[in-house]
């Protein structure tokens, strides 16, 4: 009877964290599992979706993907946007969260600076992509600005010129995508101990010298989360280049989702499409694996 | 090495707050200063401010005969052990030490030699590979005293840094910081709110209360001839009992007792028989009251107490006593403000005492070692 009542009472340890999680375990394996699945089968698939019994394809459709030229620009112009954003994010975060963590600022000015910096993180994809449309369109106030300036002679198609487009797209991105940084950062400093930098100061280092010694080392844990989640999240960047440039003029600005959406809605292609968002998906479980790693080593 | 001189030092906060007023002080080449205080008294903001880490409202500072007020911390030729000690979590034990050296510019080779030479000295050389995480209490404070050693300053300046460490570790610790301070005989400051520490360590105590200055001497005049009410209960473990009472001729009176005094005690302090017929304080140790019953008891004049509680720490009793006197307050703002009706005095009983909890007794006093305070002004007679 105590055996039984024991092994019962074993038993529901075992079951119960199991089932404390199986709400969300039925909601992932609902919403991310099933279509990732689904995906990954339609790529070896002929006429997936469009066809009830579609004929295995192999890696056709994954040699096609690879053949076109475009599918390589994507992935160029992808790794571009995606290098330049996280790099600039990082930058502009870092040198935005010293000045807001300076006690040189005056603590008004302070606060204000705070809320301007932190406002183009309020916007949706959609309204920068309109802003940034109309402040970078040929008579838009960018050019008049740069033309007042003396930069530049004549006007310039920022989103419509296929030498600019790309750089257009990645500005547009970057000025989007700092606060998070920015905000990650300022958390970080302001868990610095002050004894770190006082001390510093007896030992006489210079303004320089605390930054990289002691400030950048202890921001190094976020520096490196936050950039591996922004490198994950920008290579998936979709809406802002859709409504900016469509991916064009001629591919100039194509990534691999604005490549992937075109194959999948444009030419109705759903296989090739699948089997190129089972690339993105590839570079991005990388990406994550080396993210948990990382998480985990610390 | 050098010689601190502060002179008529101020800090102000904002427009009002004097954190530090006029304060004075010599510290010799060498010598090991020790700065006490309750919270608050601006201890550590006196140290900050010969630091350089803050800045000094009025008043001139000179650490080896130069004016230093407008001269950053790095050129004040100090060096500082923080609370926190402020270890770099991300460098190791030897890139700790060296970090002055390497701000500086030295070459890998002459920091190798110093930071071993000091890691030698304080016993560090298997930890330095090590990062601060992995060390124990003692072994950070180690460090921290190593960063602060291969500067070789003129100065050093401490901030309560036993106060992270554990009571048993805090008295191995103050032992190696006392004899490493003979060793090197560097000039230096030290700050703490532990008068246990301020007794055993430094050379001289300068006990400092709202930022004024009260008294600079020997640990051992301090205990002997503290120079008003605050500094007799600050120093001493339990503090001194601070008692009203009526000075009538050669007896001081307090409710239904009389304590007389011999005509030595008015010898020694000329101005107590201005007192008589007026209200008085008088103070006398824990360790200056004993259990009648005693051996050690019997010689002196003793006056009704009851036990209220006792601590029994093996080597010496502790015990709360109630007498029937006004207790008064010292001014300490860290002492336990009510001490309750249950009790107004303490003693230190030999372990043989039998005096139980609740039960009336005759409290041996040695008159000797009465201490007088004016009872408007609380400083000494």
């Amino acid at each position: 009877m105590t055996r039984q009542k024991r092994s019962r009472h074993r038993l529901k340890r075992t079951v119960a964290p199991y089932l404390y999680l199986s709400p969300s375990l039925v909601i992932i394996g609902l919403l991310m599992l099933l279509p990732m699945v689904a995906v990954i089968s339609y790529s070896f698939q002929n006429s997936a979706v469009l066809r009830r019994d579609p004929s295995f394809a192999g890696l056709k459709h994954y040699q096609a993907i690879f053949a076109d030229p475009v599918f390589w620009a994507s992935l160029w112009h992808t790794l571009y946007f995606t290098c330049m954003s996280v790099i600039f994010h990082m930058t502009i975060g870092m040198i935005f969260a010293l000045m807001l963590n300076s006690d040189r600022i005056n603590p008004t000015l302070r606060n204000i600076l705070r809320v301007l910096y932190i406002l183009p993180w309020l916007f949706t994809a959609v309204i920068i992509a309109v802003i940034w449309r109309l402040l970078l369109e040929p008579n838009g106030v960018v050019n008049s600005i740069l033309m007042q300036l003396g930069i530049i002679g004549s006007k310039i198609e920022w989103f419509s010129s296929p030498e600019t487009a790309l750089h257009a797209v990645t500005f547009a991105n970057i000025w989007a995508g700092y606060p998070l940084f920015m905000v990650s950062l300022l958390a970080g400093l302001q868990g610095i101990p002050k004894d770190f930098y006082e001390a510093a100061d007896i030992d006489g280092a210079k303004a320089y010298q605390k930054l990289i010694f002691i400030t950048i080392p202890q921001l190094m844990p976020i520096i490196i989360s936050i950039s591996l989640l922004d490198f994950i999240w920008t290579m998936q960047v979709f809406p802002l280049i859709w409504i900016t440039t469509g991916g064009g003029p001629i591919y100039s600005t194509e990534v691999l989702s604005t490549y992937t959406y075109k194959l999948a809605f444009s030419s109705y292609n759903l296989s090739q499409a699948s089997a190129s968002a089972v690339v993105i998906l590839l570079i991005s479980l990388g990406l994550t694996l080396f993210y948990i790693r990382y998480q985990k080593a610390r | 090495m050098a010689e601190v001189i502060l002179e008529n030092i101020c800090k102000t906060y904002g427009n009002s707050f004097r954190a530090i007023d006029r304060l004075n002080l010599s510290i010799e080449d060498g010598e090991f200063l020790i700065l006490v205080g309750p919270s608050g008294c601006g201890k550590s903001t006196a140290l900050r401010m010969i630091a350089g880490l803050e800045d000094i409202t009025s008043g001139s500072l000179r650490i080896g005969g130069v004016d230093v007020v407008d001269m950053p911390p790095k050129d004040r030729d100090i060096a500082m052990v923080f609370q926190s000690y402020a270890l770099y979590p991300h460098m190791t034990v030897f890139e700790n030490i060296a970090f002055s050296m390497r701000l500086a510019g030295k070459p890998k080779a002459e920091r190798k030699k110093r930071v071993d030479e000091i890691a030698k000295t304080l016993q560090l050389t298997s930890l330095l590979d090590s990062k601060p995480a992995n060390l124990s209490g003692g072994q950070r404070q180690r460090v921290a005293m190593g960063r602060a050693m291969v500067r070789e300053p003129a100065a050093f300046l401490m901030d309560e840094p036993l106060s992270n460490l554990d009571a048993k570790l805090r008295v191995q610790m103050r032992a190696e910081i006392t004899s490493l301070q003979k060793q090197l005989g560097v000039t230096t400051i030290y700050v703490t709110h532990d008068q246990t520490e301020a007794m055993t360590m430094g050379d001289r105590v300068a006990v400092l209360k709202g930022g004024v200055l009260q008294q600079v001497d020997t640990p051992k005049r301090l205990y002997e001839s503290p120079v008003n009410a605050f500094v007799a209960g600050f120093i001493g473990s339990p503090s001194m009992n601070l008692f009203e009472a009526t000075l009538t001729g050669d007896e001081l009176t307090a409710g239904t007792f009389a304590i007389r005094l011999q005509d030595a005690a008015f010898a020694r302090r000329p101005s107590l028989k201005s007192y008589a017929g007026r209200k008085i304080v008088f103070g006398i140790r824990p360790e200056h009251l004993y259990d009648s019953s005693l051996d050690s008891g019997r010689k002196y004049q003793t006056l009704p107490a009851k036990v209220t509680s006792i601590e029994e720490l093996g080597s010496e009793h502790i015990v709360h006593l109630n007498i029937d006197a006004v207790r008064v307050d010292s001014g300490d703002p860290d002492a336990v403000k009510d001490f309750g009706l249950a009790s107004n005095a303490v003693a230190k009983f030999e372990p043989e005492s039998a005096v139980r909890s609740g039960s009336e007794i005759r409290l041996a006093l040695d008159d000797t070692k009465l201490h007088f305070f004016d009872p408007e002004t609380h400083v000494a007679i």
